[in-house]
Formats: structure tokens, sequence, C-alpha cells
């Protein structure tokens, strides 16, 4: 038998197969999920570009890290890519940070239909990872987990992140984790690929703040190898103007230089400085 | 079948189900022998007596009608996701693909012959149609014990010969079509559905739709919760926790396995201690995932073991679970991620059970936002308001409607002498004349198995 028909007939048996039994029966090898990409593009080119799977890796738990206390923008970019995942399907906010604003979901364009905010309450951290495994292994594509400050005891976060890890590489969801500064042990090991975000600046127009500028850092890839840099926009809101997260080297221009006011958090003016 | 199963030595006698003969009363079932007489359902009672005087008359027993129609249920449950189980008819959805039968009619010889097998000795015809009316067309056309599968497409070459006599009409309605020279189904079939309508009204319109084999009528399938217990009675009354250890995985054992031979999930769990001297100890808690086996369910009453502390020695522990069966659609085992979102929001309910209805919650937008930025998202529930409906009845808000009062009445609360707190208020009785129904499928069925170990 010609190799071309043995290829033939073997797509048409897979076909058939996966026409019977469902898609996720029969895969190929190099399709470890039935086809389904092993990353998940953020529809942010300056940093699906940069990361060696071009985007966020399925299965797999990813961290937005807090480069230093204060403003980081981490918290601004989950909600952006958890509004691009909501405009795919469904999506889970775990919000221990208390901190999500549904409208400015919305602005950034997500579907609010197919969001699911958990709201465990402040701090709470082990319930909040409790819940979004459940969530996981009933099939939720999509999690999300905004933390804020650690919580004063941490007993029982490491099982439940452990669980929400199992499920997250289990079911080959996507996981984004933002947390916040000081690095928290338990995360750092569990994540395959930490972003660390510096704030760059504030993005200023005639006098008001108009975005927040982020560098992220790879600084821990099981996937490839860290070190990969880019630093992106988080445009606000503004009247006749919608939120979007874009690269920055694209919309930079040197008429637009960044204020670097004294009165505004030490941690911005220090981000400005890196900048 | 039930009267069958409480007499068996009746099986092949003329047997009338509906009360004593003397009692003016209708005749609910009647056994084939009884029907070869003349005996049909909706006869008087004294009428049967005068077409089969040998028969015998017995009375209707809910419980057993209850007992059977659970097993069916159980038992078709292991093969189809969404089952229905009528009085003289059951329906399974087998839309989708099965793993273990090729097509329908393998899969549907599968639920005859657990169908005899439930029914012990029983004689089931088994239709198979792309809607609901042509399955039961085609399990009527059949014959005991054999399958008659009408091809996708066929339904209306099938249903065409059919006569008149098996649509389920008005009897005024069949004599009037018969009147006018119609003796099958296919002459009804092509008529004008117009000329119908002007003739029977919004009832022709179904009669048309029925005889062209098409029917939009879904499965009704029973989602009310059922729940099973173990209990565990100690050989003296005991503090040792290694003992109620044993004995709570005992219990969580037995149940285990019960649940995964009845492929059912536990969505609740109720851990009671019962105290030598003192009222029992009890906690309920939903598990974070459905348990569906041995292992799942005893994690959960490990965690809710931990919660108590007995301030008395422990005569007996019981271990109750509140079931649930795949229900109006197919299961993710049939067809991989097909009930995704069933799956999440089921999750999401059981997560609001769990920590709180304000832990989970859909934004929306409001129509009216003001200028207050607040007020520009409402959150509201994820859960459709169905499943809002079941999640609330789960939690046990049922000291209002007087139904189950085991989860919101804990067994924290004082005995009363003689009685246990968790046993419910007798039935009322039924109002008004003739037959008493059986219980009606929201409430809640309990079995329990009580065991006694040495310790």
């Amino acid at each position: 038998m010609h190799a071309e028909t043995r290829g033939r007939v073997l797509a048409d048996t897979i076909a058939g197969l996966q026409h019977r039994y469902g898609s996720a029966a029969v895969h190929r090898g190099d399709e470890p999920d039935g086809g389904e990409s092993a990353a998940w593009a953020t529809g942010i080119p300056a940093l699906d570009v940069r990361l060696a799977p071009g985007g966020l890796p399925r299965g797999r738990l990813t961290l937005l890290q807090a480069a230093q206390e204060g403003v980081s923008g981490r918290l601004t970019l989950l909600q952006a890519l958890a509004a691009r995942a909501s405009r795919e399907g469904d999506v889970v906010y775990v919000d221990v940070a208390a901190s999500l604003d549904p409208g400015f979901l919305a602005d950034l364009g997500a579907e609010l239909d197919n969001c699911l905010a958990v709201l465990p309450g402040r701090g709470r951290w082990r319930e909040g990872l409790a819940m979004a495994r459940a969530l996981v292994i009933a099939g939720s594509p999509w999690v999300g987990v905004a933390l804020d400050r650690r919580p004063d005891r941490d007993a029982g976060i490491e099982p439940a992140l452990n669980g929400l890890v199992e499920a997250v590489h289990r079911r080959r969801a996507v996981c984004v984790v933002a947390a916040p500064s000081p690095p928290s042990a338990p995360f750092a090991y569990a994540s395959s690929l930490t972003l660390s975000c510096t704030p760059a600046g504030w993005q200023e127009s005639h006098g008001d703040i108009t975005g927040l500028r982020l560098a992220l850092t790879v600084t821990k890839s099981r996937l490839h190898a860290p070190g990969a840099a880019a630093t992106l926009l988080l445009r606000y809101p503004r009247p006749y103007a919608t939120a979007e997260v874009v690269g920055y080297p694209a919309v930079w221009h040197p008429s637009q230089s960044v204020a670097e006011d004294p009165s505004r958090s030490d941690s911005v003016a220090r981000g400005a400085a890196i900048a | 079948m039930a009267a069958l199963r409480r007499h068996p030595e009746l099986r092949g006698e003329a047997v009338i189900i509906g009360g004593a003969p003397e009692l003016r009363l209708p005749v609910l079932a009647a056994s084939a022998a009884a029907v070869a007489a003349g005996v049909c359902p909706g006869q008087p009672l004294r009428r049967a007596q005068q077409l089969c005087p040998q028969a015998a008359f017995l009375g209707v027993d809910g419980g057993d009608v209850e007992r059977l129609r659970a097993d069916v249920i159980t038992a078709l449950g292991r093969l189809s996701p969404a089952v229905e189980v009528g009085g003289e008819e059951s329906c399974c959805d087998l839309s989708g693909n099965h793993a273990a039968f090729p097509d329908e009619g393998r899969w549907a010889a599968a639920i005859a012959r657990v169908l005899v097998e439930t029914l012990d000795g029983g004689l089931p015809a088994v239709g198979v149609g792309s809607t609901r009316f042509v399955a039961r067309m085609a399990a009527l056309a059949s014959e005991p014990r054999h399958v008659r599968l009408v091809p996708a497409g066929g339904e209306a070459a099938f249903l065409a010969p059919l006569p008149l006599g098996m649509l389920p009409v008005d009897p005024a309605i069949g004599a009037r079509l018969a009147a006018l020279g119609l003796d099958c189904l296919g002459a009804v079939a092509n008529l004008s559905p117009v000329e119908l309508q002007r003739q029977f009204g919004a009832e022709g319109l179904v009669l048309h739709r029925h005889c062209r084999g098409e029917d939009g009528g879904g499965l009704t399938v029973d989602t009310s919760p059922r729940r099973a217990a173990e209990r565990v009675v100690l050989d003296g009354a005991v503090g040792d926790l290694e003992v109620l250890r044993f004995a709570a995985h005992r219990c969580a054992t037995d149940l285990g396995d019960q649940l995964r031979n009845r492929g059912m999930v536990a969505v609740a769990v109720t851990l009671v201690l019962e105290l030598e001297s003192a009222p029992p100890l009890g906690v309920t808690a939903p598990p974070p995932l459905p348990a569906g086996n041995a292992a799942e369910l005893w994690a959960a009453v490990l965690a809710l073991l931990g919660e108590l502390r007995p301030h008395a020695p422990v005569s007996a522990i019981r271990v109750e679970v509140e079931l649930r069966i795949a229900a109006g659609r197919q299961a993710d085992l049939w067809r991989g991620g097909d009930a995704q979102r069933e799956a999440v929001l089921a999750a999401a309910a059981r997560l609001q059970r769990r920590y709180g209805e304000t832990t989970l919650r859909r934004p929306r937008l409001a129509g009216d936002p003001g200028d207050i930025p607040e007020r520009r998202f409402l959150w509201e529930s994820p859960l459709p308001s169905a499943a809002a409906e079941q999640g609330s009845q789960a939690t046990g808000h049922a000291d209002a409607t007087g139904g189950d009062a085991l989860i919101a009445r804990p067994s924290t609360q004082p005995a009363q002498k003689g009685k246990v707190p968790w046993s419910r208020p007798p039935a009322a009785k039924q109002p008004g004349r003739g037959h008493p129904r059986p219980a009606p499928s929201t409430q809640t069925a309990l079995s329990v198995r009580t065991v006694r170990v040495h310790v």
C-alpha cells in the first residue's frame, strides 16, 4: 500500500472514530488535546511573539508576579486577558483581591455573559483556590485568580494550590494567577511561566493619565529559556476611547513623553526611572 | 408488575389491580390473562368481575409502585443518562453515542434485557424512533421481548399503515375520522393540516404532526433528590476516635459502592454521631466535588468527622448522602465537552451551597447606569432560575414547605423522647376520594441500611 493511500485510510479512520466517539477520543501525538494548540494566544502580539508557545501555556499555571509593592498593573493585565478570553468562551475570575470592576471588563470588550466571578472575600486565598479548582474540574477552560495581600495564616494554601495545578493540568485549562509582592514560595514553585510585572511609568495625554506602561519579563519558564521582555501599554477607558492593551513600542511617540510626577507613588516613580 | 412482585404466586394468572370488586372504583391495570378476558383499564371493577370472575383483585400499594419505579429508573439510568418512567411505559434518551453499543439497536436491546431482569420476567416491548411518538408507536407495533427500530427518515413509511386505533386521541375524534373513511395514520397524514384544524381545532394540528412522525415532546426526567444512608451500630458505646474512624469508613465504603453501582453521585453528605446519653451530633456539608465512589465519599466523610467533637460515648454512626442522577441531556461521558457549561453551573451551585450565595456572581451591565460608576453593572446569580430553585431545595429550605427536614434541621437539635431528630413527619393523608396515589416524585426517597459491627 502506498504511503499516500495508507495516510488517507488512517485519516479516514481517525475521522470516523472522532465522529463516533468524540473529537477527544483519538488524536495524534503532536496534538496533545486533539487538535487544540498547546498555547492560548493572548491577542497582544507584542507579548505572544515573546512567549515560546505563542501565548500562555494550556494545562499549566501562569503567574503574573508583581515585582514590587504598590502599583504593578498585574490586575489590570489579568482583567484584560480575562476580557479577551471571555470573547472565546467561559471565563472564571476568582477575585480574592476584591478589585474586579465589571464595568472595566466591559470597557475591555468582555462578553459578560461568559464571565463567572468568584468572590470568596479579601485575603481568603485557600477558599479561592479551592473554588477555582472545582470549577476547572467542572470544565472551565480559562481561570484567572487575582490575589492581593497575603493572608495572615498560610495554612492550607499549598494543598489547595497543588489541587488547582493538578486540575488545570488534567483539564488543559488556561490558569493565570496575579500575585502581589513579595513572591509567595508555593506559587513561585508551582508556576510554569512567571511574568514579572514592573510599572514603567504612567502614560499621560494633555495632563491626564490615560494608561500605565508595564514592563513584563519572563523570570521563570519551564517551556523555554527565561529572560524575554516586553513593554505593554494598559490604556484606560476614556470618553470616545476604549480600554485596551497594546505593545508599547507600537504606540510610543517622543511627543508623548513620560511625565515623571514626584507626587505620584514611589513605586511608579521607581518604575518610570527604570523605564 | 409491582403487585406481582408482592404476590409471585399469581404470575400467569388473571389479576386486576384497583381494589375489591365491590368498590365503585375503576380498574387501574390488568394482567395479560385478564385483558384477554375483556378487562381493560378504566372499566368499573364490578364490570371487570363480571367479565373475568376468576381474577384476583388486588389493591394498590404506593410503596411497591415507588420501589419498582425507583428500581427501573436505577437500572435504566446505568444505560441512558435521561430516563422517564411512567405507569405503563418508560422512555430513554439514546441520542449521541455510547462507547459500549455501536448503534441504537444494540443499545435498545441492552435496555430491553435490563428491563426484563428488573421486571423479573416481565415482557417489555421496545421501540426505537427519532421522536417520542414514533418510538411509542414502534413499541406498540412490536412484540413482547422484541425491539422494533424505526430508522431516521423512515418514520412516515412506518406510521402510514398503522391502524387509526393506535392514535392516542379522544375516542370521539377517532370515530369521526373513521366515519370519514380514514382507517390508517397515512390517510390522516395526507390530509391538509388546515382542514384538520378546521374540523378538530388545535388537536387536529397535533394529530397531523403525530401522523407525520413529528413530535417535539422531550423527556420529563425525574431529577428529584434521593437519599441513601448507612448506619453502623457500635457494640458498646466508645469514645475512641480510631474506632469512630473505622466505623465511618465502613459506612463510606458501603455507600460509595452503592453510588458506583447505581451510577449516581452524592451532592450532600451528612454525618451523625448517636451519643449514648446525649442528643445526636450531626453535620451536613456538600463535598467540594460530587462523590461517586468510596474513595471520594470517604474523603468527604473524614472531613466531617474532623468537625465533630462528641462529648459523650458514641453508640452508632450514621452517614447519609443526597444523590443525583444525570438528567436532561447526554452526560460528558458520552460526548466529550458536550455538557461543559451545565457542569460548570452545577459546580457553581455546589460552591454556592458550600461557601454562600454571594461568593459566585455573574456581572451584567445595568440598563440605566446613571452617573455613579458603581451602578454601571449589576451582580446576579449565575444559575438559571430552575437550577437556583433546585439548589435552594437542596440547601434545605424545607421548613416552609414541610418537606425534608434533615438538612434544614441538623441533629444538633435536642431529640424528642423516642424519636430521632432526623425522623420525618408522618405523611399526610391524601385528600379526596378514589385510589391513594403514590408519593409525588418531588418527595425524596430514603433507603437506610443498618449493620452492626463488633469493635
